[in-house]
């Protein structure tokens, strides 16, 4: 059914669904007010439709509304200017030998995202970023017979033309394919987004550089291991005793916490790292791995923003894994791949600033092995960094309270629904992509009994015998 | 029986294993008081008078019930264990029916009955339908205005009005929540009746495999062995295979680790997992989260987790997968069965948790 009811958009609904938690999808713009919108740009977000008619009720009005909404969409696609001006066209060649693309000469908006300079001021880009600045319209694609082009001859012999079919052939794999059908959904809506295996730019990770010393960590990992030894001995004989039949006979309890305590020991549960401290020894104990894991983290994804570096990004807001529902050879990843995706995780983890509400990130991770705080100064653009960082606390100010100020139930909740390290799985089902965010919970670390107010329990002999019996 | 007492009383125990607190005040400049104390404290005892009774029964697919009246009520107000065989949750059955027959029963039970929750959701359910009704007489009138050719002002208008209505409906209807007294008689309502002119209590309370081994192996609160149900419910001990064992380990695994940390775990059949997980307990909060218990190396297809996810949402609740982790070998779990170590057996498993959420690209922008 259509949207027909424009009138009603400015009236609350009666039953407002407020939770954000409310699973509904992307709003659907109103065309109808979208060709205004390019005209005078004094508003700054879309409307948002009005309420659906049930059904077709067979009356004119309904269909006089519905020919005027399919009017005003139609309108605004006609409307709008179409191609690209030639004198601004940006042609990128494609060489095979590198299974990249070459702008000679680069301009236009995209710049600051997307490609990477090289030292003769040509931009190279990535297959990926090819055929999306291509399907954009962005860049004129042509195939590049003869490598390297001598720019500004404007030779017809080394321009072929490439469609987009022909665009498509260049993707090897499957694999390539939902790697860029991601990517270009992902642009398109705005994100930032790199390859995660892409080290050619200034590389900033959340881990310290440490010095390899293998002795200290086997030391470690030693240790660790007598401790969790001598740990499981002691519950064994703690849990033996309390599931043992003398246990309520010989020892007494005073309050319902007590005994939830000793139940507790039984379960041994896998405790994820929650601090900086924590994140920083897991990596250190963290053996390499010689096989190749089943899944890797393929992007890195930065929220959309007016300062971004493309020559040292910094840390991603999140990363990416891609998988192939309907690929025989993969299949949905297990715990154990699960686990390998979380040791391998460098993102700016935003639980850490769940808990700290000051967390400075760039003193936090490195970049080309410094500080980043350090390095941002060496390149003397702290000016623009501080005036994002003062942009950041307003946007955290707008967001809500801060932590500090939440109760200590809300800040538990919290906690155990957002859970702890996360990435995003992105489903390719067809063309259709789906997101899914995995992230770690720690139910063993949180206790959640309630325990009774102490007016409560002052009157509690008399009920006790009534409840009993 | 139900009485109108406030939940927070009712249910102010979270297992049927209370603590001691009738403990005498200790006075410390007075010996005697200390004498005194000492002999309460030795004299206290955490565990039940008598132990529950239950019976199991069937051969193959094995019921546990109890059908004690107090029995039932004991065990549900104290951690929500169990299903009332003829209720939703709470075996309210006999209130109910107490309720519903009015002047049948003896006068003295009818006192006690409560609003029961299907009562409530019946209640609802009325108010519901007398809402989309109201809603449909205005539809209506909204069609009959369009086929007279109004014009899109007088439209708006009308649909102002409905919705003015409509709420003071819904604010009525809040405000209406009364009691209603009616009696509703079915002619075989006769046979409920007992020669005394008292009501037969059909109606007990059903334990699930898990919850029955949590009070039994854990807390001591039914007068059965472990062992004993574990053999009826997977086979004689001694012959045991792992892949019959496993599955029903780790269910209950997961169920002491969730039930040992506070939560009040129930049944999550209802909702496609195999848990859900209440703070306190049903009366007092909706679940918050959907418990999967999952193998360390079990996957599906992805079409499988994004229809839990989705029931769990569309829920208002989180999908917890819980993945239940053998560190040891099956043999090693087999041989700690057969020699009644059940406590060595499941502190082998370690658990371990991921949330799965659906991740909208355009809430995630800032």
């Amino acid at each position: 059914m259509s949207s027909v009811d424009e009138d009603s958009k400015q009236q609350v609904l009666i039953e407002t669904p407020v939770d954000s938690e409310a699973e509904d999808d992307d709003v659907i713009q109103d065309w109808s007010d979208a060709a205004k919108l390019s005209k005078k740009t004094t508003q700054t977000s879309l409307p948002k439709r009005g309420e659906k008619d049930y059904e077709p009720d067979g009356t004119d009005v309904q269909d006089l509304l519905l020919y005027r909404a399919r009017k005003a969409m139609f309108d605004t696609l006609y409307n709008a200017a179409r191609g690209t001006t030639l004198n601004n066209q940006v042609k990128a060649y494609y060489v095979p030998a590198f299974s990249e693309a070459v702008i000679p000469q680069p301009k236009g908006n995209f710049l600051q995202t997307i490609g990477k300079s090289d030292s003769n001021g040509k931009c190279w880009l990535q297959l990926h970023e090819f055929v999306y600045l291509a399907e954009r319209g962005t860049i004129a694609p042509y195939y590049c017979k003869s490598f390297p082009i001598i720019s500004g001859t404007e030779n017809q012999d080394f321009e072929i033309p490439l469609s987009m079919q022909d665009l498509y052939s260049f993707f090897k794999s499957q694999h390539e394919m939902d790697r860029y059908f991601v990517y270009a959904h992902l642009k398109r809506l705005g994100f930032i987004v790199k390859l995660t295996e892409d080290h050619s730019t200034d590389y900033t990770t959340f881990f310290a550089p440490s010095g390899d010393s293998k002795v200290k960590r086997k030391l470690r990992l030693a240790f660790r291991s007598v401790l969790n030894f001598w740990n499981k001995q002691k519950c064994l004989a703690l849990n033996t005793f309390f599931y043992g039949s003398w246990n309520f006979l010989i020892r007494k309890f005073t309050s319902t916490p007590q005994i939830y305590l000793g139940l507790s020991k039984l379960i041994p549960t896998c405790t994820p790292p929650k601090t900086i401290k924590d994140l920083h020894r897991e990596r250190f104990l963290a053996s390499k791995k010689d096989t190749v894991p089943h899944l890797e983290l393929v992007f890195d994804l930065w929220k959309p923003q007016t300062n971004f570096k493309k020559k040292s990004p910094g840390l991603p807001d999140f990363q990416v894994v891609i998988h192939n529902k309907n690929d025989a050879n993969q299949h949905f990843p297990t715990y154990s791949d699960f686990r390998e995706l979380f040791h391998s995780l460098d993102y700016k983890f935003d639980f850490l600033s769940e808990i700290d509400d000051d967390i400075s990130w760039n003193d936090h991770c490195y970049t080309n092995g410094v500080l980043r705080s350090e390095y941002l100064s060496s390149l003397k653009s702290k000016a623009v960094q501080m005036k994002s960082s003062i942009h950041n606390k307003m946007l955290r100010s707008k967001r809500g309270k801060p932590i500090k100020s939440c109760s200590p139930a809300a800040l538990q909740t919290k906690r155990l629904k957002s859970g702890y390290r996360s990435f995003l799985v992105a489903v390719m089902d067809g063309g259709l992509i789906s997101f899914v965010k995995i992230s770690e919970a720690d139910f063993g670390s949180e206790n959640v009994w309630y325990v009774p107010s102490s007016s409560l329990k002052r009157n509690k002999g008399r009920n006790r015998k009534v409840s009993q019996r | 029986m139900a009485k109108l007492r406030p939940a927070g009383e009712r249910y102010k125990y979270p297992l049927p294993i209370h603590p001691i607190e009738n403990l005498p005040q200790l006075i410390p400049h007075n010996p005697i008081s200390w004498v005194h104390w000492l002999y309460c404290y030795y004299k206290s005892f955490n565990g039940l008078p008598k132990r529950i009774s239950i019976k199991i029964l069937a051969r193959k697919y094995c019921h546990i019930i109890v059908d004690d009246p107090d029995e039932m009520l004991f065990l549900w107000e104290n951690g929500f264990f169990g299903t009332g065989q003829l209720s939703r949750s709470e075996p309210t059955w006999k209130a109910r029916t107490i309720a519903r027959m009015g002047d049948l029963c003896d006068e003295v039970d009818r006192g006690k009955s409560n609003l029961a929750l299907e009562d409530i959701t019946d209640r609802r359910r009325l108010q519901r339908i007398d809402f989309k009704k109201k809603r449909q007489q205005f539809e209506d009138q909204l069609l009959e205005l369009r086929r007279r050719g109004g014009t899109i002002e007088d439209e708006s208008k009308l649909v102002a009005k409905e919705r003015e209505s409509l709420r003071s409906l819904k604010d009525q209807q809040l405000l209406s929540f009364k009691k209603q007294n009616d009696t509703q008689l079915r002619s075989e309502d006769s046979e409920l009746i007992d020669e005394k002119g008292e009501l037969v209590n059909l109606e007990s309370l059903e334990l699930t495999f898990v919850e029955a081994l949590f009070l039994s192996f854990a807390i001591p609160v039914l007068d059965v062995s472990p062992y004993v149900l574990i053999e009826r419910f997977l086979g004689p001990i001694a012959t045991l295979e792992y892949r019959n064992v496993y599955p029903s380990i780790k269910q209950y695994v997961a169920y002491h680790h969730y039930r040992s940390h506070g939560w009040c775990v129930r049944s999550g059949i209802k909702f496609g997992c195999d848990y859900l997980l209440y703070k306190r307990g049903p009366p007092f909060q909706h679940a918050q989260f959907c418990v999967k218990v999952l193998d360390v190396d079990e996957t599906h297809d992805y079409t499988w987790y994004s229809s839990l996810a989705r029931v769990a949402g569309g829920a208002k609740k989180t999908l917890v997968l819980c993945y239940v982790k053998n560190t040891t070998t099956e043999e090693e779990i087999l041989r700690l069965l057969s020699k009644k170590n059940l406590t060595k057996a499941l502190s082998s498993y370690e658990v371990s948790e991921l949330i799965y959420r659906r991740w909208v690209p355009g809430k995630n922008r800032d």
